[in-house]
């Protein structure tokens, strides 16, 4: 026993003290942290405004685009005063902090002129959904810089103390005039499509700057003078498809995938054209709207849940998904682990080690010794990536927390944590022996890779499977792959929170037992033998042979 | 620490592989104290008869005893061995592999660490006992391997290959190592395909060739196996010194035209051999008479086997 202790230990140490190790743990916070804040970092500061010109043919439809623009940016600096409120809001006193801000007392708060809007009677509520569906009405307020900053003003005794000026993002998306002299001797009102593009293609392939300005030209969007007699629709006439490109509007840009521009201005000119449909035919926008903005009240409940509490909730949704990431975990974990055991009985076996180990302790207990050691090292892995997450999320803060809040909570309270417990135990141990008769196999790593690579693609399967699981967790699937003793711990982790039958449960649970055992016996015999041999591994008749007959006669 | 006689005794120990024979009814008797030598050519059955002792491998049939007990397994902590491959691992600081596998024979914690630094420093490896394994030469490591192996101060100490890889001064400490366990009291079995280490510290030595057993006991015992033998040189006539009294044979030696190779009858005197040459006028220019070495008794008792394998 105490041998066994000290192998753990060992085991624990060499793995525990590598290079690899810390980085792997180091990498999961900072590449979470990365994935999200990169992007956004880059978003607000490396991207570079984009500029495009605007020929306008058509005479009436220049406005709407810049309406469009006015109207994104106005988005956006919505989004960003909310972020930034929830952020830096003091949270009233004696209420649950995962809720973050209230915005009905904050609004209830603010003095009614502020939005130089009607803010009497019940009209908070009403704010409130214009919050929550970025009221049109609500954003162009804000786009009113004296709106923005009595409402500032306002805030500011709400917030936390040191809490930095809120910063108005910058307008991404703006539109250029093209000096007349860089027209040269072309009238863009009046040129056909094919001159403008052919004029303007120095300027989009960044070979010509404009005269007075340094930005590089992101787009350049053409207003036919037609373009209002060139509509699709239901009772339109009809186009041929193969000309309708040459008709409409064009928007030519040597980035396509940056669809933030084009998506803006088609959506803007829609939404006139739309509009104008509407007055053609004698109805009312605003009747319309509120006609189509008429809903039915449509909930969705569980059966399964107590009476009251059928409602299907975000938790409900975060618990239904709450398995995936403990399969994600559960997978990568046990992997990383069982390699090192892989690893390290292979470099034992081909430097001789294990002789002397074996003159010092029983093969049992050098294989329990490993095999604990290295499960302190996939628990100090985890523990290490909950806490990373923990920190992670905390830090960042903002509207982050409440989801994490909500997670947490339903992790604590769905019993997940047991039943991952149980698996991983029992994940780990049928794998680890595994790989433990593979390594005890293998005279060098390079053999064992060769075997690992097999083995790469059946473990792969309960990743590969994870969301059908999750969508479908009593499906043929399911059943199906819960019985192969292989994938049985990751798949009933998959299923644990749709409340598999109890026949599965129970069923798999001991097959779980069974099989950790059977392996266990299975790896000890392969071990014992294994770690002897010296050349290439046993052909798999040689193997079953040797498990069978008696030590003394090998 | 129990009574025993033997440090180890085997009864027609038996080892097959399938249809390979690797030890064939093999029985021994290593005394209480003895620095005991195996030896053979390699292939011989040495590996896999130590590995029997040390109850590493199961015998196919035959039995043993080490220490008293039935399986060295039941007296592991009071056994010391060094296998014939080295390696040890490479990640670790030199004094907490040896400190480790010393944990492993049952002693405690600071002990161990103790006797860790204690063992480099007396074998002049002070200076890397911080340093990792990896660090260290090819002949450094072998001597933190057996230091590793004998820093439980076990009473019995089994030492296969101890003396392959290393230079001449490597050697010199090995041996030092191993009459400094002899006077601590310990049994010593090691083995060796290199007659000279045998010869200088063995007192008593096992021969196997071909997986059986040709011969053991001390090494005057080996000796006195083959007869006396000179060589001479310049010799005209060969037909008179066959006549010779206590002469059994004359080879031509080594194809030299005049070398002869003189067998003599063990109580033969070989001071005689020279006065009945000058009296009988047989010419000679050398007459070289030596005691026969190990290496002599190995090539006689295995015989051309040996000559291949000992080449190596």
């Amino acid at each position: 026993m105490n041998n066994t202790l000290h192998i753990a230990g060992r085991e624990y140490s060499d793995n525990a003290r590598t290079k690899g190790f810390w980085i792997n743990l180091l990498m999961f916070p900072v590449i979470l942290f990365a994935s999200v804040k990169v992007p956004q970092l880059l978003e607000e500061k490396a991207k570079p405004t984009r500029h495009f010109v605007l020929v306008d043919q058509s005479g009436e439809l220049g406005g709407v685009v810049d309406g469009g623009l006015d109207r994104h940016y106005q988005r956006e600096l919505f989004r960003k005063l909310s972020e930034y409120l929830q952020t830096y809001m003091v949270t009233p006193e004696g209420e649950e902090k995962a809720k973050g801000p209230n915005m009905a007392d904050m609004l209830e708060k603010m003095p009614a002129d502020a939005f130089q809007m009607d803010m009497s009677g019940d009209m908070t509520q009403g704010l409130l959904d214009m919050l929550d569906d970025y009221d049109p009405a609500m954003m162009a307020a804000l786009g009113n810089p004296d709106a923005l900053d009595a409402m500032l003003d306002f805030m500011k005794p709400n917030l936390k103390e040191g809490a930095p000026d809120f910063e108005a993002p910058r307008r991404m998306l703006a539109r250029a005039e093209l000096p007349a002299a860089d027209w040269g001797e072309i009238d863009p009102m009046t040129a056909s499509k094919d001159d403008i593009v052919a004029h303007m293609k120095p300027f989009l392939l960044d070979k010509q700057k404009f005269s007075d300005h340094k930005d590089p030209l992101f787009a350049l969007v053409i207003i036919p003078a037609d373009a209002l007699q060139c509509l699709k629709g239901i009772g339109k006439p009809m186009i041929d498809p193969t000309e309708a490109p040459k008709l409409g509007v064009q928007f030519w840009s040597t980035n396509l995938t940056d669809k933030d521009l084009a998506q803006v201005i088609e959506g803007a000119l829609n939404r006139e054209v739309q509009e104008r449909e509407l007055f053609a035919r004698g109805l009312d926008g605003n009747e319309v709207s509120a006609a189509q903005s008429t809903k039915m009240l449509f909930a969705s409940f569980d059966p399964k849940k107590a009476i009251g509490e059928e409602v299907v909730s975000m938790a409900d949704t975060i618990r239904k998904w709450a398995p995936v990431g403990f399969v994600y975990l559960m997978w990568v974990a046990i992997f990383t682990v069982v390699n090192m055991l892989l690893n390290n009985t292979v470099e034992e076996k081909s430097n001789r080690i294990i002789e002397v180990l074996l003159s010092s302790a029983t093969p049992w207990e050098i294989m329990s010794g490993k095999l604990i050691g290295i499960a302190g090292v996939g628990l100090t892995m985890m523990v290490a990536w909950i806490f990373s997450l923990l920190g992670v999320l905390k830090f960042m803060a903002g509207p982050s927390v409440e989801w994490a809040g909500v997670l947490f909570e339903v992790i604590q309270s769905s019993g997940l944590l047991p039943l991952f417990a149980l698996y991983f135990f029992c994940g780990y141990m049928t794998y680890a022996g595994l790989f433990l008769a593979i390594g005890s196999l293998c005279s060098t790593v390079k053999e064992a890779q060769n075997f690992m690579g097999t083995a790469t693609i059946i473990l792969m399967v309960p990743l590969f499977t994870m969301v059908f699981v999750t969508m479908d967790p009593h499906g043929s699937l399911a059943t199906f792959l819960t019985w192969v003793p292989l994938y049985t711990p990751f798949v009933m982790m998959n299923r644990a929170a749709a409340d598999p039958p109890m026949f599965d449960l129970v069923g798999t649970g001991i097959l779980m037992l069974v099989t950790v055992i059977v392996m266990l016996w299975l790896s000890s015999r392969i071990f014992r033998i294994g770690v002897l041999r010296t050349g290439q591994p046993p052909k798999i008749l040689e193997l079953i042979r040797s498990i069978t007959t008696p030590l003394k006669h090998q | 620490m129990s009574d025993y006689e033997y440090a180890v005794e085997l009864k027609n120990l038996t080892k097959r592989y399938g249809d390979f024979t690797a030890v064939k009814d093999v029985s021994l008797q290593v005394p209480r104290g003895t620095i005991y030598g195996f030896l053979g050519p390699n292939g011989a059955g040495k590996t896999t008869t130590l590995r029997m002792i040390l109850d590493i491998v199961k015998p196919t049939s035959g039995s043993l005893s080490v220490l008293g007990a039935p399986s060295a397994m039941d007296v592991r902590e009071r056994i010391g061995y060094l296998p014939e491959e080295k390696g040890l691992y490479k990640k670790m600081k030199t004094w907490a592999v040896i400190a480790y596998f010393a944990r492993l024979k049952g002693v405690g914690r600071k002990d161990a660490k103790q006797r860790a630094y204690e063992l480099l420093e007396r074998y002049g490896l002070k200076d890397f006992s911080d340093k990792k394994v990896e660090t260290l030469s090819k002949g450094m490591g072998q001597k933190v391997q057996v230091l590793a192996s004998i820093a439980h101060q076990p009473e019995f100490v089994i030492l296969d290959e101890p003396f392959s890889g290393l230079d001449p001064s490597n050697q010199q400490v090995m041996e030092d190592v191993i009459s400094d366990l002899s006077k601590a009291g310990s049994t010593i079995v090691f083995s060796t395909h290199v007659m000279s280490h045998a010869e200088r510290i063995c007192d008593r030595m096992l021969l196997i060739a071909k997986a059986e057993k040709i011969f053991d006991g001390t090494i005057p015992e080996a000796k006195a196996l083959i007869p006396k033998m000179v060589n001479l040189s310049g010799v005209d006539d060969p037909s008179k010194l066959r006549s010779l009294p206590g002469v059994t044979s004359a080879e031509s030696a080594d194809g030299l035209p005049g070398s002869f190779e003189v067998c003599m009858d063990d109580d033969a005197d070989p001071q005689q051999l020279l006065r009945d040459c000058f009296r009988d006028d047989i010419e000679l220019t050398s007459f070289n008479y030596h005691e026969p070495t190990l290496h002599d008794v190995f090539l006689h008792l295995v015989g051309e086997d040996a000559k291949v394998a000992s080449f190596r």
